[in-house]
């Protein structure tokens, strides 16, 4: 008999290093003669967009078109030290940095090119490299930024340990087939609070991808460890979602604007995994009234909950 | 070493080769076309995903010996000047993160549009199954596969 | 805007699609060799002896590397510098790394590593946090397991639990999992004329990757490249060293192009993992359905290294409460070492293992206050101005009440706003 089940969890995550660590990002941007701006940041694009991020906020932020900005991105001896791509901080840091350069360039290009419409042809560009040259201006400015945190204390807990933080909740649907153990997550909804979002396709991306790693979370993944040694190496083992095992997901973003942000974003790439699984537990919950401590929810377990519970 | 020959994206290719020679290596080493990714070498990731007559196979676990004579279309393949309908589906809905099940996810999406243009969206989720992604969720990877049908449909 | 906020076309999704992103494993260099490393097959010992003579000759190798030939540091960490590039005696964990083999194909490279033959004196092992707490247990950190202890408390516990209604109290244990990104570890090292070392990498952070080689090769951090490859999937598993070291220094070593490239199996067993935690909690709610009391310990296995073990806690310890105002709290989290596969950053990072734990007590005590789950987080979730379990004030882009308007909205549940505020 398969039986269905609701579930909801609600989830935060402060961003960045935090605990008063040294959280900096750098960058620098630069005017040049063929009519291009070069941007130089470390952002280390793991899937997750941030070097889509980067380009629009320069775009954004120089009133220039995003195909007259190069980005430089690889290359430790061409680009500043911006911190990992880790903490969920690079849009929040790293886009900070990448907002300070530009405000600082673009207090000079005011000086010549002061409208409302997007720069959008080369031949501006070049005329203000030109113009930079002739009146002895800097081509190329240095953006940074950090984030401001405290060391806790480790008695009383007592600091500002990571700043901003992100929110979410996920209402999970699952069906439980009661014969074989076998959970099916059927729908999820996914509403979060990243502050603006730069780049919603994208975000969401990132949430349907987030809600995938947190179903494995839930009901699939687990390393076998014997005496310190993994036994399943092998994706035939450790078992992800594939294609067929993905619930429909909706997502919504509401953005609660976070002031110290570029353009009042925060971050998104760990939030974005962190409701499901317990959303999707709870809902197995609900549908078979067996409640897992022990995870992940696989039908082996869930069997034996039901045995237990002599249902 | 064993002579074998094969079309690889339209081209006519003869090579010498060590027999136990995947197709995966073939393809990588040989042919030096990169586009074809090792996930796991086992068969199990669907990132070595190519077209040999028509169907899809993980060039991992096929010996580029039993190729002779066979049609091979790697990811190099399906597109010219222009990208293929699928390709360009992929970028306008964002079916692409890492990137690295990309292309085999494209070409088993490929396999199954040749042979039915009005594949249901169930019959999509089954095509790419064996094709791994960590980073999509493979919603955006179904949507591109909706919108290349359309696509498709329309030429 | 017209940028910021917009569906824009991702920059790098075009070449991904064309298959003609490079990935490290797709750099091929003229006279490149290929090189490995021998890892241990057991989790605690010392290391007697190792056939290197013999390994030098097997046809095609070009050199055998071990821990005396590295130039500089001989272990690296993102904060200890504990996890061997190549073993001195000592190791703690299955898959440290004991040879680096460099060979001038792939199959000259894979006999070679096949005829590796170690000895070891083998040590008693601990593989749980129960065990690893022991008075007898073995130490494996620095003059104890504890690797990381932190405590967070707010308000009076017991009187917290004293004005409590409802009580839920549960041991929760979650799982080790792994990151399984789809490209498996490669770098690819090059040295120029003037001796300046260039690693191919897909990596989190190219600039730690470089302090890292810079201090294991005994160079100048200027004398580095890192040049960050597209990267397939990372999600934490890639913020740890792994090929960067031993593809430089191979380089270093034979002057030539290197190419270190790892199996699915060895990846897995490389790289960090989420944390297997253990988790006590006790949760108090008043009979007007506000939570009043929250008591949590925390056991995380870190594993053989420290790697960020110390970070995760934090955080695990920081984000116990969940997105919930609660007046009375006492956290206490410990990272432990075992001689289990080091525990590092996975996305999420020690605020994913938590909510398994909170959110469960959450549904207990909204069925024993016969309030809907919903309502019942609603009623207790963050809002500006909210103070956490650290005395930290949200002071602003608090979005969790909106995001429960929304789901309501969408879910058509009526919510009662009336306890907004
Ligand atoms: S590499 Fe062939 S299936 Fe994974
Ligand atoms: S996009 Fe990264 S694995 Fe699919």
């Amino acid at each position: 008999m398969k039986k269905r089940g609701i579930g909801y969890a609600a989830t935060f995550y402060g961003t960045g290093y935090g605990n008063g660590f040294p959280d900096e990002s750098r960058a620098t941007v630069e005017i040049n003669a063929n009519g291009e701006i070069i941007l130089s940041v470390e952002v280390s694009d793991v899937g997750s967009g941030g070097i889509s991020v980067m380009w629009q906020i320069a775009s954004e932020t120089l009133n220039i078109d995003r195909n007259l900005i190069k980005l430089q991105y690889d290359n430790t001896s061409k680009m500043l030290d911006s911190g990992t791509a880790a903490a969920s901080r690079q849009t929040y840091n790293t886009g900070n940095a990448v907002l300070d350069a530009c405000k600082k360039i673009k207090i000079n290009i005011d000086k010549y090119y002061n409208k409302v419409e997007i720069i959008k042809n080369k031949k501006v560009l070049t005329e203000l490299y030109q113009k930079f040259i002739s009146d002895n201006q800097e081509l190329k400015y240095e953006g940074y930024f950090k984030a401001t945190t405290s060391q806790v204390d480790l008695e009383t807990g007592i600091g500002e340990p990571y700043w901003p933080y992100t929110f979410g909740i996920n209402r999970a649907i699952v069906e439980v087939d009661c014969e074989t153990g076998k959970v099916d997550v059927i729908d999820v909804v996914a509403v979060y609070d990243a502050g603006k979002i730069v780049n919603p396709v994208l975000a969401e991306g990132q949430i349907i991808g987030g809600v995938s790693m947190g179903m494995g979370y839930a009901i699939m993944e687990e390393v076998n460890v014997l005496k310190g040694s993994i036994k399943n190496c092998n994706y035939s083992d450790y078992i992800i979602p594939t294609s067929k095992d993905m619930p429909k997901v909706t997502t919504y973003f509401v953005e609660a604007n976070e002031a110290s942000g570029p353009y009042g974003a925060k971050g998104l790439g760990e939030p974005a995994m962190l409701p499901t699984a317990p959303a999707i537990l709870n809902a197995i919950y609900d549908a078979i009234g067996v409640r897992l401590t022990e995870f992940p929810a696989t039908c082996d377990r869930i069997l034996l909950e039901l045995k237990n519970k002599g249902v | 070493m064993i002579k074998v020959t094969m079309t690889v994206n339209g081209k006519l290719y003869t090579r010498e080769i060590p027999p136990m020679m995947r197709l995966l290596d073939f393809i990588r080493d040989e042919l030096k076309l990169k586009g074809t990714k090792e996930g796991c070498g086992e068969g199990e990731c669907g990132a070595c995903t190519v077209i040999i007559d028509g169907d899809i196979y993980n060039s991992c676990m096929v010996l580029a010996t039993s190729c002779e004579g066979k049609r091979i279309t790697t990811i190099e393949g399906i597109s010219g000047a222009e990208l293929h309908p699928i390709q360009e589906a992929f970028l306008e809905v964002n079916a692409v993160q890492c990137g690295y099940c990309t292309p085999g996810m494209i070409l088993s999406a490929k396999a199954l549009l040749d042979k039915n243009i009005n594949a249901t969206e169930k019959e999509m989720k089954e095509a790419i199954s064996g094709n791994l992604c960590r980073c999509t969720g493979y919603q955006k990877i179904i949507e591109a596969v909706k919108l290349a049908q359309k696509k498709l449909k329309k030429r | 805007m017209k940028t910021v906020g917009k569906d824009i076309i991702r920059p790098d999704a075009y070449d991904k699609i064309i298959g003609k992103a490079i990935y490290p494993d797709d750099i091929e260099i003229e006279g490149m060799l290929y090189a490995g490393v021998k890892r241990t097959t057991i989790p605690y010992g010392r290391v007697l002896s190792i056939n290197s003579e013999e390994i030098k000759k097997v046809p095609g190798v070009v050199a055998v590397i071990d821990y005396k030939m590295i130039p500089g540091a001989i272990s690296h960490g993102v904060i200890f510098k504990d996890i061997p590039t190549l073993v001195k005696d000592v190791f703690k964990r299955v898959g440290d790394c004991l040879l680096l083999v460099v060979a001038k194909d792939k199959a000259s490279l894979k006999i070679a590593l096949d005829n590796v033959k170690v000895e070891y004196e083998e040590y008693k092992g601990v593989f749980t946090v129960e065990d690893a707490l022991k008075e007898d247990a073995p130490i494996l950190g620095d003059g104890s397991n504890i690797l990381y202890d932190i405590k967070v408390k707010k308000g009076d516990i017991e009187k917290g639990f004293e004005e409590a209604a409802f009580i839920a109290e549960n041991f929760y244990h979650t799982q080790m999992t792994e990151h399984v990104f789809l490209q498996p570890e490669c770098a690819v090292s090059t040295i120029d004329d003037d001796g300046k070392i260039n690693v191919y990498v897909a990596t989190q952070y190219p600039h730690y990757d470089r302090e890292e080689v810079a201090k294991c090769l005994d160079m100048n951090e200027e004398d580095i490249r890192i040049i960050n490859t597209t990267i397939g999937g990372a999600f934490g598993g890639r913020e740890d060293i792994n090929p960067q070291c031993h593809a430089a220094l191979a380089t270093y070593i034979t002057k030539r192009p290197v190419k270190v490239l790892y199996s699915r199996e060895e990846s897995v067993i490389s790289h960090s993992k989420r944390h297997p935690m253990k988790l006590y909690y006790k949760t108090g709610v008043k009979d007007d359905g506000k939570l009043c009391a929250l008591k949590v310990r925390i056991y995380g296995d870190t594993g053989a290294y420290a790697s960020w073990g110390m970070n995760v806690l934090r955080k695990s310890a920081v984000h116990a409460t969940g997105p919930y105002e609660i007046p009375n709290v006492d956290v206490r989290a410990q990272a432990i070492y075992t001689n289990n596969p080091y525990s590092g950053a996975m996305r999420g990072f020690g605020a994913a293992q938590v909510p398994l734990a909170h959110e469960a007590q959450m549904d207990i005590l909204a069925e024993k206050l016969a309030m809907h789950p919903l309502q019942f987080r609603y009623l207790n979730a963050f809002k500006v101005g909210s103070v956490t379990a650290t005395l930290q004030e949200l002071k602003s882009s608090v979005g969790i009440k909106e995001c429960m308007e929304k789901l309501a909205q969408i879910d058509n549940i009526q919510l009662d706003k009336d306890v907004r505020e």
